[in-house]
């Protein structure tokens, strides 16, 4: 009884750390569908036709006319923000992603945890990388 | 689908059944130790040696945990006692990631190289250093490409390329380079693609299987991959293992990097390899690199001079050291290059820092259990008694005759297409070539009439 309550108890652990694991994925995917799109809009603006002042621009289920100037600021700090989320939910998927390996007893990822070369470093040693 | 079928099938009727050339110890696949390190009696084509196995797999422990760098290990025995494989068993075991550098002790001793820096090239070649490579990369399956070219034919070209991933779509806005390199690369409707964010390098992986059906004739070398998943901008993580003396040679300015493939490295000036050792030291205070002390064995250790083992005696005091694992076949003996003798040949200021493993000659049964691993591993059928007598021709003459005499006796046994070598193939052979102490024998009795016969000699110096 004991130990159906104990292989119970840490197969919900197990479970947990996979399903918080698969969340952030999907939070990731999200929030870079939600870049794209505004990526998409910054270019409509850049290459609009018509030199109208104002744009209409669709908050939730309502349409405001904004100055284009503005609503470009506006998507650019929200791509900022954006940018700034998903590396942070990529640093922690990280961590996660080990919790749940050592959950299951599968080996630590080698050099999961360095920090990557830069560009001139990488560029230096590409001859060898790349055979 | 039948399309589909028939293309991917083409290619396979070309492969070719490969044939492997098998080496002494092809049979070793690592040391055959249980989880508690207990050595098994039969295990990874190993067979007995237990004490001596479970002394490596101890040492092997410590390499894979990294807690032991700069140390020295002999393995001593008589000719014939599985010395290289219990080597070649820790090469094994250790994995495709520690690197493993394997030389024999008279390899160093070359006209273009001088021996130390034959030495600590080999020592670098056994340090790994892993980096980690981190790009940020577009990835999906090309939905649309429209590219609109100006009406008077010249000025810069506009266009848009449709995306999309299994989860989403998005639209890029084409600049005149891009296009260039789409074009340049044929990407077309339905291919799936990655463009590095950096570079603007577009890749072609493959076409999707959404889109199999849309035309009946392609190329066999049409690759179908699956569309997508996840995010369209993804951050690809490669680690790689590179090892000191690669990087070495590239920063080596007179040869340049094509040294590496030609095999002519020369002589790498020290100042280089100070560089370098500075370089990757700076890389791993900033978490960008990890050192992977790895293993670099030398075999025939005896064959090296007075100069190497002091030069050997300072290289492992270095902090950038691998596990050095010798390996030697003589007694009390010559030191190359003095008049002195030593145990097994090395000075006894280097044997006090070896950890020494002994290995002792196989019994009746752990000769029989060779020969029945070899036998496998060649490909030939024994009969029982054929067995047995070759057991106690392995036994009287050495381990390596009687394991030389199974591919003969399997041409032998083969030529009277027989399937299983019996007693008189084997007693053919064993009559046909000569076994070394037959050999002498032979020599001591006509060595008249053979020329330059000054024989009186004395034995071989083995020093």
């Amino acid at each position: 009884m004991e130990e159906s309550q104990r292989i119970l108890k840490y197969l919900t652990e197990v479970e947990e750390a996979a399903e918080d694991v698969l969340a952030d994925k999907q939070q990731i995917v999200e929030l870079d569908a939600k870049r794209n799109r505004n990526r998409e809009a910054l270019s409509a603006l850049r290459y609009d036709s018509q030199s109208e002042e104002k744009v209409k621009v669709c908050f939730g289920n309502m349409f405001i006319k904004l100055p284009k100037a503005t609503t470009n600021q506006m998507i650019q700090k929200d791509q900022e923000q954006l940018d700034k989320e998903i590396s942070d939910l990529r640093k922690r998927l990280k961590a996660k992603v080990n919790n749940l390996h050592e959950l299951q007893g599968k080996p630590e990822l080698k050099g999961y945890n360095l920090s990557p070369l830069s560009n001139d470093e990488l560029r230096a040693i590409n001859s060898i990388l790349k055979r | 689908m039948a399309a589909q079928m028939a293309t991917t099938k083409v290619p396979e009727v070309r492969d070719i059944t490969r044939i492997e050339r098998i080496g002494a110890h092809s049979h070793i696949r690592g040391l055959g130790l249980d989880d508690a390190l207990e050595p098994r009696q039969v295990s990874q084509g190993m067979v007995g040696q237990l004490a001596s196995r479970r002394a490596a797999g101890l040492i092997l422990e410590m390499i894979k945990d990294g807690h032991i760098a700069g140390r020295a290990v002999l393995i001593a025995g008589q000719p014939g006692t599985g010395k290289t494989a219990i080597a070649m068993g820790i090469a094994q075991s250790l994995g495709p990631d520690t690197p493993f550098t394997a030389l024999a002790g008279s390899e160093i001793f070359s006209l273009e190289m001088s021996k130390t820096e034959a030495l600590s090239q080999a020592f670098r070649k056994a340090i790994g250093v892993r980096i980690k490579e981190e790009t940020e990369i577009i990835e999906g399956e090309v939905v649309e490409i429209q590219i609109d070219r100006p009406a008077t034919g010249t000025g810069t070209k506009v266009g848009k390329l449709t995306l999309k991933t299994t989860e989403m779509e998005t639209i890029y806005d084409l600049g005149s380079k891009m296009i260039e390199s789409l074009s340049k690369e044929r990407v077309q409707a339905g291919d799936v693609i990655t463009i590095d964010k950096a570079t603007g390098k577009i890749t072609k992986l493959g076409r999707s299987f959404t889109r199999a059906r849309d035309y009946d004739a392609m190329g066999a070398q049409t690759q179908f991959v699956q569309c997508p998943e996840g995010e369209l901008q993804k951050r690809k993580e490669v680690v790689h293992t590179v090892s000191l003396h690669e990087i070495d040679v590239i920063n080596s300015r007179t040869q340049g990097f094509l040294a590496l493939f030609s095999g002519d490295t020369g002589e790498i000036k020290s100042e280089v390899r100070e560089q370098i050792n500075a370089k990757v030291s700076e890389w791993r205070e900033e978490g960008k690199a990890e050192i992977i002390p790895g293993v670099l064995f030398i075999d025939e250790v005896h064959m090296l001079d007075i100069e190497c083992f002091s030069f050997l005696n300072r290289a492992l005091e270095s902090d950038l050291s691998p596990v050095l694992i010798m390996a030697t076949n003589r007694g009390i003996t010559r030191i190359r290059g003095t008049n002195y003798q030593s145990p097994h040949g090395i000075p006894l200021d280097m044997l006090d820092r070896l950890l020494i493993i002994a290995t002792s000659p196989y019994t009746e049964k752990e000769t029989r259990q060779i020969l029945k691993i070899r036998c496998e591993e060649e490909d030939v059928e024994l009969s029982e008694e054929a067995h047995t007598v070759l057991t106690r021709i392995g036994l009287e003459t050495s381990l390596r005759y009687a394991i030389q005499l199974i591919s003969t006796a399997g041409l032998v046994c083969r030529k009277r297409r027989g399937t299983e070598v019996q007693v008189e193939d084997i007693k053919r052979v064993y009559s046909l070539f000569l076994d070394e102490s037959r050999s002498s024998q032979y020599m001591k009795e006509y060595q008249d009439s053979f020329l330059f016969n000054e024989a009186q000699g004395t034995q071989m110096e083995t020093s």
